[in-house]
Order: structure tokens, then sequence, then C-alpha cells
């Protein structure tokens, strides 16, 4: 790979992953997935169709200038990986694709059961191409059953996935996140499934294996212990979201204003359970513990144990006029002090300022030299001793890399090249 | 689920020392644990797992070995009981370790180091030890010593910001969310370094930071503030690229959920509801339009789904290839028949708790299959079993370990 002038994506021969190819044909559901493979050591070859792949429509855009290479989602799921162009639904396109596979260690695609079987890329198919291979299907509801070929974006996965249900204001109904987090789910999940298979090469004799991921199930794995309490209990946990439902009882609220935001603050903010001491003492410090000083009240709020509705009142009273008053970064760095686990509610914008991912050197300066800019991306999930994370670079543009994949990774002489170029195949 | 016996498992012959406790570590574990590893969770009564005192209890009545929040991240494991605080503890611990690929543990930082049982020290006994450490913000840090559970980490990491109404506070995702995101990650540097491990014999220490991965799960949030310079914001149930995209209540109080993104689910939903006139006036019929219609498009949606239940509304969009779905309960979900037909909630038999459902992974592996094979461990049920047969210790040693308090 000596031959690409811009060095994108970063070589990264340390990785854990490093001398593993991957195929990547996935959409939403699985880019993630395969980014977070490359930035392991993957080489991860994205194939699209010539006019680039369907989620380069994604927004937002930089500078909210629509284009096929300027979309943030592109970027965010694609970085660090090789991008070639791809006819598959023609038939020397199906050939080269099945070339790609026949070098892989894993493919990731995201076809919708049986769809993929007339552009060749039908899992079943692909495991006969490579039996090597590792093929990831990532699909709405799993290869099989009822539901298997029902259309879903990401608000049906957090739905049909029971997390919905969970969250929401008892006025105005459930909620999901903004930031899609069924795709979010189904790709870290589906990436574990990968890992597994590419380890049980170890006890299968050198075989790959289909690994079938369900973007509900997904979802279902992340309803804390609703699966349970229903189970156990035959009660619904359910929202508002700023409370907290557990084990089938209702919590009180969790987050409470301060003077430049919120904080999380769980179990009334340590004023119940073995921490109360400390708390009703820092309420007391400033002279806004009310009647809590009382010993009563220390005695009643030592143990975790229910509360009256009047005297969950008045405790969420105190602490709502406690952090008003209050920055949220001061109350959290106080209450961690005194043994209480408090956080900030932080935007984006404070999540990059945050003095605790500068102390680590967390944040990565990705180059985009095609537009003469630099960015800051996410850094490393883990530091890993022996065999580091690497952020590999930008995303790629499309067919970025056709000439040095088809032409050094697969070995095709520059004639069969042009050859494909003239007959639209990439 | 179903597994086979002739079929082998990925983890097969894999010995897990499990010191971690409440959700993220003992998730990660999981995956091994039902994967075929041989997972030994360490505990102590004289520190007992935060879970194991929280419910919901079988019964309703609180007893450690009663809790469904425990069992759940515990399947397929084997339960040994050490008191990690006293000398022969330490070493006992040291013994299982020798005989252990990997550890993994969530304590805060520095903990084990104070017990001398941190990776420098353990990989004296087992050099190929792979370790992963993953408390909420990492071993190094002025939040290293940082202290709470998922619930408020969501905070930390951007999910409550982004989760509620823009004109409402962030009330985040209902769920101790960051618990349920950030073991996938987890799991996933652990088997890369075990494979690489497979591959060169060769183990290592991964310093797991729960909030550094939690930020890789908010989509372009990072990069619209860094590159754009404008901050991703909660949107309720809209969606910036889909109109119509919301969950709308229906006449049996339940939610459906609707999502058009193309031209082609628009006229799904179109044909759904009957194509009424004003689906066909002129700012609804391109999409870019109708994004800024949302708001009328919702009140006519609201409306419609009032007239009937879920399962009609959900039935219309269905046959006409719209994307949607019902907002489904706890309930509802043991109840579907699409996880039904998945096997995800696998049923185990435990002691005391009887018939038990237990989360499965969310994929299934065509050759080797894995899945929840065993439920939780009793406290220290395996304490036994495991000293005297994985550690060949005697009875008189055992017995007396068990005299002086070790094996609480």
């Amino acid at each position: 790979m000596t031959d690409r002038p811009d060095g994108v994506p970063l070589p990264h021969p340390d990785g854990p992953l490093s001398g593993y190819r991957v195929v990547d044909i996935a959409d939403e559901k699985g880019q993630l997935c395969a980014r977070l493979l490359a930035e392991l050591g993957a080489d991860v070859i994205k194939v699209e169709p010539r006019a680039g792949d369907r989620t380069r429509a994604n927004g937002p855009f930089f500078r909210d200038e629509e284009g096929r290479e300027s979309s943030l989602y592109w970027w965010a799921m694609n970085a660090g990986k090789r991008s070639v162009t791809c006819e598959m639904r023609l038939e020397a396109g199906r050939d080269l694709f099945h070339r790609l596979v026949a070098g892989a260690d894993a493919v990731i695609e995201t076809s919708a059961p049986g769809a993929a079987k007339d552009i060749g890329a039908d899992p079943r198919a692909l495991v006969k191409v490579n039996p090597e291979a590792v093929v990831v299907s990532i699909t709405n509801f799993g290869q099989t059953g009822p539901a298997r070929n029902l259309p879903a974006t990401d608000i049906v996965g957090s739905a049909m996935g029971g997390h919905m249900y969970l969250n929401g204001s008892d006025e105005r109904g459930p909620v999901r996140t903004t930031a899609p987090q069924a795709y979010a789910q189904v790709n870290l999940q589906a990436a574990v499934g990968a890992v597994i298979a590419l380890y049980a090469r170890g006890a299968n004799g050198g075989l790959g294996q289909h690994v079938d991921v369900s973007m509900q199930e997904s979802m279902a794995n992340a309803m804390d212990n609703a699966q349970q309490t229903w189970d156990i209990l035959q009660i619904n946990n359910r929202g508002p979201g700023s409370g907290r439902m557990v084990s089938g009882r209702e919590g009180p609220r969790y987050i409470y204003e301060a003077a430049d935001g919120w904080v999380a603050a769980l179990g009334l903010g340590g004023l119940v359970g073995p921490t109360s001491g400390a708390m009703i003492d820092w309420l007391d410090q400033t002279g806004e513990a009310g009647p809590l000083t009382a010993p009563h009240w220390r005695e009643r709020l030592e143990v975790v144990q229910p509360l009256e509705e009047d005297e969950q009142e008045l405790l969420v009273g105190i602490m709502e006029q406690f952090c008003r008053t209050r920055r949220k970064d001061d109350l959290v760095h106080e209450a961690q002090a005194r043994g209480v686990g408090w956080a900030p509610v932080y935007s984006p914008r404070e999540i990059v300022e945050s003095d605790q991912l500068a102390a680590r050197d967390y944040w990565v300066q990705v180059r985009h030299e095609d537009i003469g800019e630099t960015f800051v991306y996410p850094g490393a999930p883990w530091k890993l001793s022996g065999t580091p994370w690497k952020q590999r670079g930008r995303a790629p543009h499309v067919g970025e890399h056709n000439a040095e994949v088809y032409g050094h990774t697969l070995g095709l002489d520059a004639d069969e090249i042009a050859k494909l170029r003239r007959s639209m195949v990439i | 689920m179903a597994s086979n016996g002739s079929k082998p498992k990925p983890f097969e012959g894999l010995r897990v020392t499990d010191l971690s406790w409440v959700g993220v570590g003992p998730t990660v574990a999981k995956y091994l644990a039902d994967h075929g590893a041989e997972v030994i969770r360490v505990e102590s009564a004289t520190r007992m797992e935060t879970l194991r005192r929280a419910g919901p209890f079988t019964d309703d009545e609180p007893h450690y070995d009663n809790s469904g929040y425990f069992a759940n991240f515990n399947s397929s494991k084997l339960g040994v009981t050490i008191n990690l605080k006293t000398a022969k503890g330490k070493e006992l611990l040291k013994r299982l370790v020798a005989v252990s690929d990997v550890v993994t543990e969530s304590f805060t930082p520095g903990s084990l180091k104070k017990l001398g049982l941190d990776y420098e020290e353990l990989r004296k006994v087992r050099p190929d030890l792979v370790m992963i450490s993953m408390p909420l913000f990492g071993q190094t840090g002025p939040w290293a010593h940082y202290m709470g559970y998922g619930h408020v980490l969501q905070a930390a990491s951007g999910f409550n910001h982004l989760t509620g109404w823009p004109d409402g506070e962030p009330i985040g995702t209902g769920v101790a969310y960051t618990d349920f995101l950030v073991p996938h990650v987890g799991a996933l540097a652990l088997v890369a370094a075990l494979d690489y491990r497979r591959r060169t014999g060769k183990g290592q220490y991964i310093d797991f930071s729960q909030f550094e991965g939690a930020v890789h799960a908010l989509g372009t949030s990072i990069l619209e503030w860094t590159a754009n310079g404008r901050e991703a914001e909660r949107l309720g149930n809209r969606d910036p690229e889909a109109a119509p995209h919301g969950a709308y209540r229906c006449k049996d109080g339940r939610y459906v959920v609707i999502a058009c993104f193309t031209e082609q689910e628009w006229e799904g939903f179109r044909a759904a509801i009957g194509r009424p006139d004003w689906t066909d006036l002129e700012r609804m019929r391109r999409k870019w339009s109708r994004l800024n219609e949302q708001k009328e498009i919702d009140r006519h949606i609201d409306f419609w789904c009032r007239e009937r239940t879920a399962a009609q509304a959900y039935k219309a969009m269905r046959d006409n290839g719209v994307p949607s779905g019902i907002v489904k309960s706890p309930e509802e979900m043991h109840r579907d028949p699409q996880l039904k037909h998945r096997g995800h909630y696998a049923v185990l038999e435990h002691p005391t708790m009887g018939a038990r459902t237990y989360d499965s992974p969310a994929f299934r592996l065509s050759k080797t299959p894995g899945g929840p094979s065993k439920a939780a461990p009793l406290l220290g049920e395996d304490t036994e079993r495991v000293l005297k047969g994985t550690l060949g210790m005697s009875d008189d040693e055992f017995t007396e370990l068990l005299v002086e308090g070790v094996l609480e």
C-alpha cells in the first residue's frame, strides 16, 4: 500500500485485527461496525455502486453543502476505509465482487433476507464463494421469522425492540434518542458477533460462518431490567424518562436544573441510602438542609426504603432549590468529593471540551487534505497495551481506491481494469 | 436458544476470571460465557454485588440468590466466593488467574493495585493474560475516581442532551443506558485481543473507559460541532431527513411509529391512509417541502390514529411497505412472535428462582452457536467444585480456607 499518495487510509500494522480484510456493503446498520474493525487493524474495503453509496446522501453536510463527498454521516461512519466501485447488477460486477469476497476474512452486509440474490450478495452464496470468510448479515428483524421482511428504520427498531416504551413523558408519549440508537446498538453488537466468529475459526478448522444479526434483538438487549421485571413480577417498567422506573418501582426524578444546565443525580442525588449522611452534611453546611438535619430524617434516609409521596416531594424540592443556584460542574465535583455519583448533562460541545477527555488525550485530529482542513474526531474507545486502536484518516471518496485495490490487492492488470471501466462495472 | 451438542463453541477451553460487577463488566463476560468459555464469577459476601441486592426478586422476596437483575447478566457462569481482603484470598485468586486466560474487572481505578492484584502483578503468574479494566471514566484523568452508574453516565456522554423534546428537559433514555451500550464496545476489544492472542500467543492489558466508548454511539453529533460548529439538539421523535417521522397515539392508548424517508415510503403511507386530499397538496408532494410541514402532517396522523387501534394502524402501514411498528411494552416483547421465533428469551431453570427468561445475543452463529446455557450461579455455588476440581485443592486445605473465612 505504498502507492497511496495521500496516505488514506493510514496504515495500521499493529492492531489486533491487522492482516484481516473486510468487505463492507453495509448501510446504516453495518457501517460503524466495519469502521471499528478498520480501527482495530483490518483492511476494510467499502464497495459502492458507481454513483456512490446511498448513504452518502445522508445529512447533515459539511457547511450545509450537499454533495457525495460532504456528508458528515459518511465521514463519521466510513473513516479509515478504502472505497472501490463495483456495479453488482452487472454480471461482470458480481464476478469482481466475488473475487473481493474470495480474499476477505469477513463480509459485512445489510440486505433484506433474500433481496441480495440478484446482485450475487446473498449470504448463503457468499459463504460458498469463500468458506473461510465470516459473513455478517445485519437486518431489521433477523434472517428468519414472520417479521423478517418488514421494513424498518431506527425509530422502528427502538419501538419494536421495546426500548422506547421505557422512555418519554406521560403527556407526550414515548420518545427516541435523536442520535439513532437502534443503528448504533446493532452495529456494535454485530461487531461483537463478527469478532467472535473470527475467533471461532480457531475452534472450527479455519472455517468461517454466517452471523445473523437482528436490530430488534439488539434493542431488546437495552431494556435495563424490564424484561426480567415482566417475567418475574408481571409489571411493565415504563417511562417517564426523567424518572427511573426499575424493577417495577417508580423512582423520583434524577435530573435537576443547575444554574448553567442540568445534572444527573440518581436516588435523589444520594439523599437516600448509604450516602445520605454525607449529602445532609453538605446541605447543612450551606444552610439548605431544611428539616433534614433532624435525627429522625437522618435515620429514615440512611436505609433505602419506599418514601411517602409528601416526603419525596420535600426531598425533590430541596434538591431542586439547591441545584438551581449552582454551576453543574461545581455540583458534580463537590458531590463526587463527598462520595456521591453525580454527573453533568453534557452537550456534544461540552464533551469535546471535557477536561477528562483532554487529560486522556482522547481526541484525534483528522486531516482532510482534499479540502485543506483538519477536524476533531472521537478517539480511542480503548487503550490496548499491545495492539493499539488507531483512527485511519478521513472517509474515502467514491472509488478512490479502485486502482490500488483492483490492481495491487486483486492483481488485475491495466487492460483488465480499463475493460472494467469501459463496461461501466467500476 | 437450542444448543447443538455436536457443534463446537467459539470459546471452548478458554477460562475467564470475572472480577467485574454490576452491569457493564458482567455483560462483557456474559458474551464469553454464553459462547462456551468457562467464566468464573468471583464475588464475596463481605462486599455483596450491588445487583444481588436489587430487584426484581422472585416472589418479590429480596434475597441475594433471587435477583433477576443479577441473573440476566450472569448466565452460563460459575459462582465462586473469595474474600480478597485476606492474604490467603489474594494468593488464591492468583492461583485462579494462573490457570485463566482472561481477567475482567470494573472496580474503581486503583482498587486492584491496592490489593496487589493489578495487571502488573497478575501477568507474573500468567504472562499471556488478556485483562480488561472497565470503570466509568478509564484508569487516568481527573474523573478517574468518579463514581456512578449507567443512568448518570448517559448524561455525561450526551444521551440526555439528545433525548427529549426541543422545548423540554433532557430526559435521557429511561434506562441506565450506557450499561446496555458500552458492554458491546468492551467485548469487541476483548475478543479482538483474544483473536490476536490465538494467532500470536501474546496477551495484553485493555484500559477501557465506558465514557470514551459511549461517545462513538453519538452518530454525527461530534462532527456537527467540530466541523460545522453546530450543536446537535434533541428533536422529540422528529428526524431531520424524514417526514412523517414520529410516534402516534392510537385509540387503545398504544403508540405506532411511522417513518417515511423516501418518496416510495410516502406513497405507501398515502395509500395506507386512503390518499386524503391533504396529502396531494403542492407542499406535500416533495420531501424537501414536506419537511417543513411536519406539524401539520403530525396533526393529520394524530386524527387518523385516534380512530384506530395500534394494531389496525400498524397493519395499514405494514401492508403498504411503510417502515412502521408498535411501541412494545415488556409484556408485548415477551409475546412477540418474531422474538419467539428467534428464541431471543432463553428460558433457564435456576435452583431458587425457577424457570426464568434471559436475554440472548442479538446474533446467531451458524456453525458455532452460542446463547445462555445455564442459569446464573447462586452466591458461591461452585466454590468447592472450582477450587478442588480446577485448582486441585486438597480437602484439608479447602476446609482450612473455609474455616478461616477466606471463602466468604
